[in-house]
């Protein structure tokens, strides 16, 4: 699977370079962030409230919170800006900026992480089998990519986002369920449709590489080897095909995740997202006091650069290290 | 292959592609939920005109005949009625196309400006602190988001600075080229000018990272080669070889590059259109979402196919007119 030329390729690379470095920093970092966000916020990030102008809370509200946008007049919008209560101030609603931030990181990696992993599933397999059987079922499934690739990935996705509604899956936070963190949310909203749709637009892709990389393979001796034995399609497929072809994959599975983070932050800022807690809906709702209260949307969109540059870095180093030629899809 | 027969074939597949997407739209229409005679009068219409309505629409009609219907009006041009304001989808989009197709090239320009130059330094100079400095702009090019830029353009160089507009254009680039014609004024053309800076810098972006990226690793397998090396040694200026032998050669891969990523370029319009409120395709199709307005989300989405269909059956004829031996594949 891994040999170890490209393990020693991969330390190499690493160690000859500062960008891995910082890369694999960053994302370590956000990961941290990710995972410990309900111990690491200050307030509970989808609770509004009242704030004087100091920024202490008036009146307190109590410990009911809404994941929907409250309606005008419900609270007093009240914006305060960066203080040592609210160290990146709030926004519109009254919610701490900072904590959501640190949420946010939550909803770009699952929907990066899962959205890529469901387009390897699907996008692997279906480039592997035409790739290796070619024909009529290569020009079939290639015919099928094609068309996938004459939408931009973005249009396909609003579309389908705007067919199937946004349906966030709502998942229980084990850090609060352990009784570790209170007052924070018990349970966490993951865009459902998104993360299936941003799959749905790109395992193209990957279905592209594990082509190419099956149509060379299948001509390899040790493939033909295999054949003359009487190995089934399926088994040469699975133990020599798969694994010969998986150091493409991976770079742009990397690739991948950081476009996917990125598509996940637009459909979310052009209000197209299961969630609140998207770094790209507080940029969206950043947008109409950005002149009074730039702080609301600098920090999400700070969040997303960063995220998206420490993948973007591994996978520079990935490409580097082992050197496949492959294109990636942008946004 | 001939040239000839190469081309046939592209467009007989670009053709197919095409279906493929008018079906997809179509197959998504039908599995939407909402009743379109509904969506179409609004809340509140009686049971009567909506059914009067489903009759003329022929919504009940069996699937297949509304399929046929539909992929009958598309080949002929007409892309049928907006459900919202009952104009011709036709025209409500080609209206739109200019705006877009102006910000599009603009995009273009700036990053090939930029970005040509960029990588050819980055190349040349390779480790040394402009190597540096331009990997870290393409890093950071490809890694921000546009709408996020978008804002912060405006909010740098559109409040604080007050160097650009930042409210809806005034005036397109048809009326300024008039304006200029006909008064021999070129102040409408500058305040097009000033409104499509923002927008243009903010489309632009990852592209210009992009091709800085491909320049740059592209001249850097071209330096090596041996012709490079014999080039120098004949005693020719290395400004020479550089622009006119290694960037020519760097630039096949490129335009292929780019032409695959026209489908990039207008989501990106989508989206920086939405952030500068800019008339164009883009904004309309977020119009249309929000609505449902489906027929004309329908005719923008297949629009916006035949034209990155096109561009790319141009980029492949382009690509393998330079280079004869793709069109063995």
């Amino acid at each position: 699977m891994i040999s170890e030329r490209v393990k020693s390729n991969l330390k190499q690379t690493f160690s000859e370079s500062l960008l891995p470095k910082l890369g694999l920093l960053l994302l370590v970092s956000i990961v941290f962030m990710a995972i410990f966000a309900p111990l690491l916020a200050t307030h509970d990030p989808t609770r509004t409230g009242h704030y004087d102008e100091q920024g202490a809370e008036y009146p307190p509200l109590g410990h009911e919170y809404t994941t929907q946008t409250p309606h005008e007049g419900d609270i007093v919008e009240i914006t305060v800006e960066p203080t040592t209560e609210h160290v990146l101030g709030t926004n519109n609603v009254g919610q701490d900026v900072y904590s959501r931030f640190l949420y946010g990181a939550r909803v770009s990696l699952l929907v990066g992480i899962l959205g890529t992993s469901m387009a390897l599933a699907i996008g692997v397999p279906v480039g592997l089998v035409a790739g290796y059987y070619g024909g009529r079922v290569d020009d079939g499934l290639m015919r099928i990519a094609d068309t996938m690739l004459a939408f931009p990935a973005l249009v396909l996705a609003l579309a389908l986002i705007g067919v199937f509604g946004e349906s966030p899956v709502m998942v229980p936070d084990p850090i609060v369920m352990a009784g570790l963190a209170d007052g924070m949310p018990e349970s966490i909203p993951i865009p459902g449709t998104v993360t299936i749709v941003v799959a749905l637009v790109t395992w193209v892709w990957f279905a592209r590489v594990a082509r190419g990389e099956a149509l060379s393979i299948r001509n390899e001796e040790y493939v033909k080897a295999a054949r003359s034995f009487g190995t089934s399609n399926k088994t040469i497929l699975l133990k020599h095909v798969l694994p010969n072809s998986l150091t493409p994959i991976i770079v742009l599975a990397t690739i991948q995740v950081a476009v996917i983070i990125l598509l996940e932050a637009s459909l979310a800022y052009l209000g197209f997202s299961g969630t609140t807690l998207s770094w790209g809906y507080e940029i969206e709702r950043g947008q109409d006091v950005l002149r009074t209260r730039p702080w609301v949307s600098m920090f999400p969109g700070i969040g997303i650069v960063l995220a998206v540059i420490s993948v973007n870095l591994l996978g520079d180093w990935f490409r580097d290290a082992l050197d496949p030629n492959i294109e990636g899809e942008g946004r | 292959m001939t040239m000839g027969k190469f081309l046939v074939r592209r467009i007989l597949q670009g053709v197919f592609v095409i279906w493929g997407v008018i079906t997809i739209m179509f197959g998504l229409r039908a599995v939407s939920p909402g009743d379109p005679a509904t969506l179409m009068l609004g809340e509140g219409a009686t049971q009567e005109l909506i059914e009067h309505v489903r009759e003329q629409e022929g919504l009940n009609e069996p699937i297949y005949v509304q399929y046929f219907d539909y992929l009958q009006g598309m080949v002929i041009g007409d892309f049928g009625y907006s459900w919202r304001s009952n104009r011709q989808v036709e025209a409500m989009v080609i209206e739109r196309v200019p705006a877009t197709l102006e910000l599009a090239i603009a995009a273009t320009i700036v990053a090939i400006v930029i970005a040509i130059p960029l990588g050819v330094i980055s190349a040349t100079r390779r480790n040394e602190p402009s190597d540096y400095g331009a990997t870290l702009f393409s890093l950071l090019g490809i890694s921000t988001p546009n709408f996020w830029l978008g804002l912060m353009l405006i909010l740098l160089l559109g409040v604080w600075a007050g160097l650009f507009p930042t409210g809806r254009r005034p005036v397109g680039f048809a009326e300024a080229v008039t304006t200029l014609v006909q008064h021999g004024s070129v102040y409408d053309l500058g305040i097009w000018l000033k409104y499509i800076t923002l927008p243009a810098i903010t489309l632009g972006t990852y592209f210009t990272a992009l091709i800085t990226r491909l320049t740059r690793s592209g001249m850097v397998d071209e330096l090596g080669k041996p012709y490079v090396t014999a080039s120098k040694a004949k005693g020719l200026p290395s400004v020479l070889v550089r622009y006119k032998h290694v960037l020519r050669n760097t630039m096949i891969p490129i335009i292929t590059v780019l032409g695959l990523q026209m489908g990039t370029l207008m989501g990106g319009a989508v989206i920086t259109e939405t952030v500068f409120n800019w008339p164009g395709l883009g904004l309309r199709l977020i119009d249309a979402l929000d609505a449902r307005d489906w027929p004309l989300m329908q005719g923008i989405v297949v629009f916006i196919a035949i034209a990155f269909v096109s561009i790319n059956i141009v980029v492949d004829a382009l690509y393998s007119y330079l280079n004869p031996q793709v069109r063995e594949e």
